[in-house]
């Protein structure tokens, strides 16, 4: 057990390696960041100079050596469009994002659940095919469409809700949260549907056909030939253990919700980690892009382990 | 999710009560990097600082040369520079005086190798502080036109600086200055949170007279055009820049907004490989023949461009400036005439009766509707046998690559820094050098231009100074080094009771703004 | 379930095509209108995308066929400078939107399909090689899908889009990044095919005919092919008719992000994205065709996608 939990770390810490590796391979084709530093009356001496203090002209692996050994000890670099510590940016903006991703996955999560089970007691009913039938709309359009055609409905036209931003926000010892205030709790409506949409579409089919399964296996229907009622059946019995894969599921879908945020937070000019990596792409700002790709593959890899850590736990047989 | 539904409209209500009058919110594409104002010289950076520092001589509404923190100044004899003389009793934000020690300082920060905007110290040798209120600059050669190249010339307090750790540029490393700001402005910066918020308050020490009336300034920016758009149409910013052209009629036509249109600076035109021998696809390259660049010129029909995708706002362009531009010659001041008949027969003349096929590059996500505007020209050189390729990409990858000579045709923006006819000379017309040229990717090189340039650079009197830009402007046109298309529009969007002056180089002004 | 169908008298011997119209499944199609509407209306768009050359009113991928003067022409009215009428109205540079549609759906499905199949055969041998084998080469294929999944869908593709930008030259890129897209998105979708096909692959090898297979000395690779991969074939299918709405989708996507196709021979995708930039000037016919005809497409494969899950899955029956 101790060893497979060792060898398992290992590879995911070699993961991480190699995406680095490529990230930094990749780099140099999104452009030329000391183009987009200089002011148009630049000289080519100036140019040559920037690129030499930054240590652009060091071939990629080099470059990703000098990141990962300053990396180690806690320095993420400077952020070339705004001149500040990456690590002090990403701690800034990744709260947005966190909230967000949180609101909707509890979003997608809960409607999911609800649903799903609706659809599935009523196979065949007319609101579920409904549901089901609407559901595959949502996920039918891409999302930044979902998001403006919200914007223009809900903000534009009906002036319900904001149109941008998070509102207002509380600074609780270095976390920005929107939950203390109205203005921050309105802002997340839209962009929480529009992130969670496709999230709750999936878990409402997950568990809609994880439920009609568990129905037809025979201690259900033990259970209804015992004459417990149909409540008592759907709840106590099939939905327990309807919900074992789904929360697998969700866990793994969290960090895709965490990487679909950029196209969300674009629309909603939502100021997390989506949107930097958003604007340090078209800056070519190397040390946010690194930072925030190391980051998602260190949330992805860190859950993949957790979950497979969590199988051995419960299942004996992987042991071995 | 009823609840929700019926709490957010409740909170909405709440919301829509009338915000204080006087706070201003205003939101633009692009935040700006940096509130250092020697870091980064970009209209997004300089415009914004603007309104916290303060030059020797600033800009009116209509880009004249006004003064500010100095409150004359004459040339030298001989044209060996500028006097100065400084405002007396002006206090930075901190309560700090302004003395002629600052300026001194803030001469050697922007000339400094770190800064970005040194290249306004070029002709600069050195600047002798007189007394505490008088400043000489001297310059290797007569600089007529030096006042209006420093107008966006920041002068930060040099105490401050230094006791902030702040004297010098860095672009590399963290600095005090980036995120904080200390100037003579008639706002000062209260809170900054990049890419997030930026707050301003007006100084209640400034020096000028006051014709704003508001009490707090908040900047916002918001990347994705129909947001922005949003957000104004619903109350919640009271100015947005910019309005996206094909939306400016509906937003004018709607209750409560209306758009402030004017035409900025920046020329919009097609650049062409002139020392390429071969095209991009290994074919020899026809576009060195200046008769090919004139039928590409007689080919493109701006009207219909500027009719269609840019719905009317912009303006024809025949030179490098446009005409509000200082320097502008009137005298050549026609577009090559729309006629693709004219195009098809010098392209046969010139060897091409059948056209050819090359790249026109093109940037997506720089100048407005780029990428429409070079799809149309696409269409329309195909109508005369031009066969073109479109490549459009972001700006992030188009200079290197323009800088590798991969292309055969591109689109070029150009706003003069210093709103002056010698600007674009001297980066997109003189040979490619080290520091002249160093946008002419195409690699033209004509040796009357290289000569005209120093001497317009120190020609003093007026009319001699005109004649050579006249002689220039000729010979960019005769020689269709490139083809000028329009001038851009500038269009603002505004909520009504909001006034405020739209300036040509799209800064925006906050002490010319007034909310009912 | 006891109305299974009466078996045709065996007078004739039976085609292929008459077995499959008589298997269950096909039993099942017929009675569901949901799906007999869904395929109706996925051959249709097919067969219009196929046949867009000769339907098409015009040619919108032939620059000099086109007229600036017609842009933003509404659907059905005559141009104020041209005369000319186009029933959907035409886009920015005059190009009829019947027509870009028909070209575009062209585009997207030939992203779609093509990106499914190259994540299709990615991932099934990839997950076969790795079900069966075991061992160090399904640590390291499983360890790559975690790369691949650490790296989301949408950065994948943006950064081989970055790539493969930086190493063509730019004569051939507009060729390529048709090519990039369907490498892209396939890239991003051939995990759930591997890990799919790899589970089901250890299920089956441990059953007795594999290992009966194996005695007789079958080699791998065709007890792989003849024997494990009939078996997965049907959840395979599954994944693929949903990953086929999906790959459109993601291609819209992309173009949103700038990384799709070139907008002188638009897709689907490429031109919600420039239509979403009218929405508020009142041009609402340039974004509002091209979104339908995304939707109509994108919720009949995922119609069909939803009911082949229900009818190959023998327990819903």
């Amino acid at each position: 057990m101790f060893s497979y939990i060792l060898r398992r770390i290992a590879q995911s810490v070699l993961v991480l390696f190699v995406v680095g590796l490529v990230a930094f391979a990749m780099f140099r084709f999104v452009g030329d960041p000391v183009e987009t530093m200089l002011g148009q009356e630049r000289t080519v001496e100036d140019i040559e100079r920037l690129r030499e203090n930054l240590g652009l002209n060091d071939p990629f692996f080099v470059q990703y050596a000098n990141f990962l050994l300053r990396a180690a000890q806690g320095d993420l670099g400077i952020s070339y469009r705004q001149g500040r510590p990456v690590a002090e940016i990403i701690a800034e903006r990744l709260p947005a994002t966190l909230e967000l991703a949180a609101v909707s996955g509890a979003f997608a999560l809960i409607l999911g659940i609800v649903l799903g089970i609706f659809t599935a007691i009523r196979r065949n009913g007319f609101a579920a095919n409904a549901i089901m039938t609407l559901s595959l709309i949502g996920v039918s359009l891409p999302t930044f469409l979902i998001g403006i055609l919200l914007i223009y409905l809900f903000a534009v036209e009906l002036s319900w809700l904001p149109s941008f931003g998070r509102g207002e926000v509380v600074q609780l010892g270095g976390w920005s949260t929107g939950f203390l205030t109205q203005s921050g709790l309105v802002a997340l409506i839209l962009p929480a549907i529009t992130l969670g949409l496709y999230q709750m579409t999936l878990i409402m089919r997950l568990v809609r056909s994880e439920m009609l399964e568990v129905m037809r296996q025979d201690y259900i229907r033990f259970a209804r030939a015992r004459g417990l009622s149909q409540r008592a059946i759907h709840f106590r019995h099939a939905l327990k253990n309807t919900l074992v894969p789904v929360i697998t599921v969700t866990g793994l879908q969290l960090g895709s919700i965490i990487a679909f945020a950029i196209i969300t937070e674009t629309v909603f000019q939502w100021p997390g980690v989506g949107l930097l990596f958003i604007n340090a792409i078209q800056f070519v700002d190397i040390p946010v892009m690194a930072a925030y790709l190391m980051l998602i593959s260190v949330m992805f890899v860190g859950i993949n382990l957790a979950v497979d850590l969590l199988y051995v736990a419960i299942d004996p047989r992987l042991r071995s | 999710m009823m609840n929700r539904f019926w709490m957010a409209t409740a909170l909405a209500a709440l919301m829509a009560t009338p915000a204080v009058s006087e706070t201003f919110r205003w939101a633009s594409t692009t935040d700006p990097q940096t509130m250092d104002p020697h870091a980064v010289s970009s209209t997004p950076v300089l415009g914004f600082l603007n309104n916290v520092y303060e030059g020797l001589v600033r800009r009116g509404r209509d880009m004249s040369i006004e003064p500010a923190l100095a409150t004359a100044w004459e040339p030298l004899p001989e044209g060996a520079g500028w006097r100065f003389t400084l405002r007396e009793g002006v206090t930075f934000h901190d309560g700090a005086a302004f003395t002629a020690e600052d300026v001194r300082f803030s001469y050697e920060r922007a000339a400094s190798e770190q800064s970005d905007v040194r290249s306004w110290f070029a002709p600069v040798t050195d600047l002798v502080v007189v007394d505490e209120y008088t400043i000489d600059i001297l310059t290797r050669s007569p600089q007529p036109i030096f006042p209006d190249s420093i107008a966006n010339w920041m002068i930060m307090d040099s105490g401050w600086a230094e006791a902030n750790g702040a004297a010098g540029v860095a672009r590399d490393a963290e600095n005090f200055a980036t995120l904080n700001a200390n100037g003579t402005g008639a706002f000062r910066l209260v809170s900054r949170q990049p890419d997030l918020e930026t707050i301003l308050e007006p100084f209640e020490g400034w020096w000028g007279e006051v014709e704003h009336n508001i009490t707090r300034a908040i900047f916002t920016p918001i990347q994705n055009d129909a947001t922005a758009v949003a957000a104004l149409l619903s109350g919640e910013i009271d100015m947005i820049n910019p309005v996206p052209v094909q939306d400016a009629d509906r937003i004018d036509a709607g209750d409560g907004v209306l758009v402030l249109r004017g035409i900025e600076t920046r020329v919009i035109m097609l650049g062409f490989a002139h020392d390429h021998e071969t095209l991009q696809n290994g074919a020899p390259n026809p576009f060195r023949d200046v008769q090919v660049r004139g039928a590409v010129a007689q080919a493109v029909n701006v009207d219909a461009i500027l009719q269609t995708i840019m719905r009317g706002s912009a303006e024809p362009a025949s030179q490098l400036v446009p005409p509000s531009a200082r320097g502008f010659s009137t005298a050549q001041d026609t577009r090559p005439v729309l006629d693709p008949d004219a195009a098809r027969a010098a392209l046969a003349e010139a060897g091409y009766p059948d056209g050819f096929e090359f790249t026109l590059s093109c940037t997506n996500d720089r100048y407005i509707n780029d990428e429409a505007v070079c799809q149309a020209i696409v269409g329309m050189l195909a109508q005369v046998g031009l066969r073109a390729t479109l490549e459009a990409g972001p700006v992030s990858n188009y200079w290197p690559e323009l800088r590798a000579g991969n292309f055969d045709m591109y689109l070029l923006g150009w706003s003069p820094g210093t709103f002056d006819a010698e600007h674009p000379l001297r980066f997109l017309v003189h040979t490619a050098g080290e520091s002249l040229g160093t946008w002419n990717f195409g690699g033209y090189s004509n040796p009357r231009i290289d000569a005209l340039l120093p001497m317009i650079q120190s020609e003093i009197d007026e009319d001699a100074r005109q004649a050579m830009l006249d002689e220039a402007a000729a010979i960019v046109q005769d020689d269709m080094v490139y083809v000028p298309l329009y001038v851009e529009p500038l269009l603002w969007g505004v909520r009504n009771g909001v006034t405020l002056t739209q300036r040509p180089d799209n800064f925006f002004i906050l002490r010319w703004v007034s909310v009912d | 379930m006891t109305d299974t169908p009466v078996t045709p008298p065996r007078s004739a011997p039976r085609s292929r095509l008459s077995m499959a119209w008589d298997s269950d499944v096909a039993h099942a199609f017929r009675r569901s209108p949901v799906a007999m509407i869904s395929a109706l209306v996925t051959i249709l768009m097919v067969g219009a995308a196929i046949c867009a050359p000769l339907i098409a009113p015009h040619d919108p991928f032939n620059p000099a066929t086109l007229n600036l003067m017609n842009g933003f022409t509404p659907p059905g009215t005559p141009n104020m400078f041209t005369g000319e009428s186009f029933f959907m109205g035409t886009d920015d540079q005059g190009r009829d939107v019947f027509s870009t549609i028909l070209y575009g759906l062209r585009i997207s499905l030939f992203v779609g399909f093509a990106a499914v199949g190259f994540a299709m055969v990615l991932g099934i041998t990839l997950g076969l090689i790795a079900g069966y084998v075991g061992g160090l080469v399904e640590t390291i294929i499983m360890r790559v899908a975690d790369v691949q999944l650490t790296f989301p869908a949408i950065l994948v593709a943006m950064l081989i889009f970055g790539v493969a930008k930086g190493i063509t030259p730019p004569e051939y890129r507009n060729d390529v990044a048709i090519w990039v897209l369907i490498i892209a998105i396939g890239l991003s979708d051939w995990v759930q095919f591997a890990r799919v096909v790899r589970g089901a692959t250890m299920v089956e090898k441990s059953k007795e005919y594999v290992q009966a297979a194996r005695l007789i000395g079958r080699s791998p690779g065709a007890i792989m092919l003849r024997h494990i991969l009939p078996n997965v074939l049907s959840p395979v299918l599954v994944i693929a008719t949903i990953s086929l709405a999906l790959a459109i989708i993601a291609e819209a996507t992309l173009s949103f992000l700038g990384v799709g196709a070139p907008p002188t021979e638009p897709s689907l995708g490429t031109l919600i994205r420039i239509g979403q930039g009218f929405l508020f000037s009142g041009e609402w016919w340039i974004l509002f065709f091209p979104a339908c005809t995304l939707l109509i497409l994108a919720l009949a494969v995922n119609l069909l996608g939803d009911w082949l899950r229900d009818a190959l899955n023998p327990r819903l029956r």
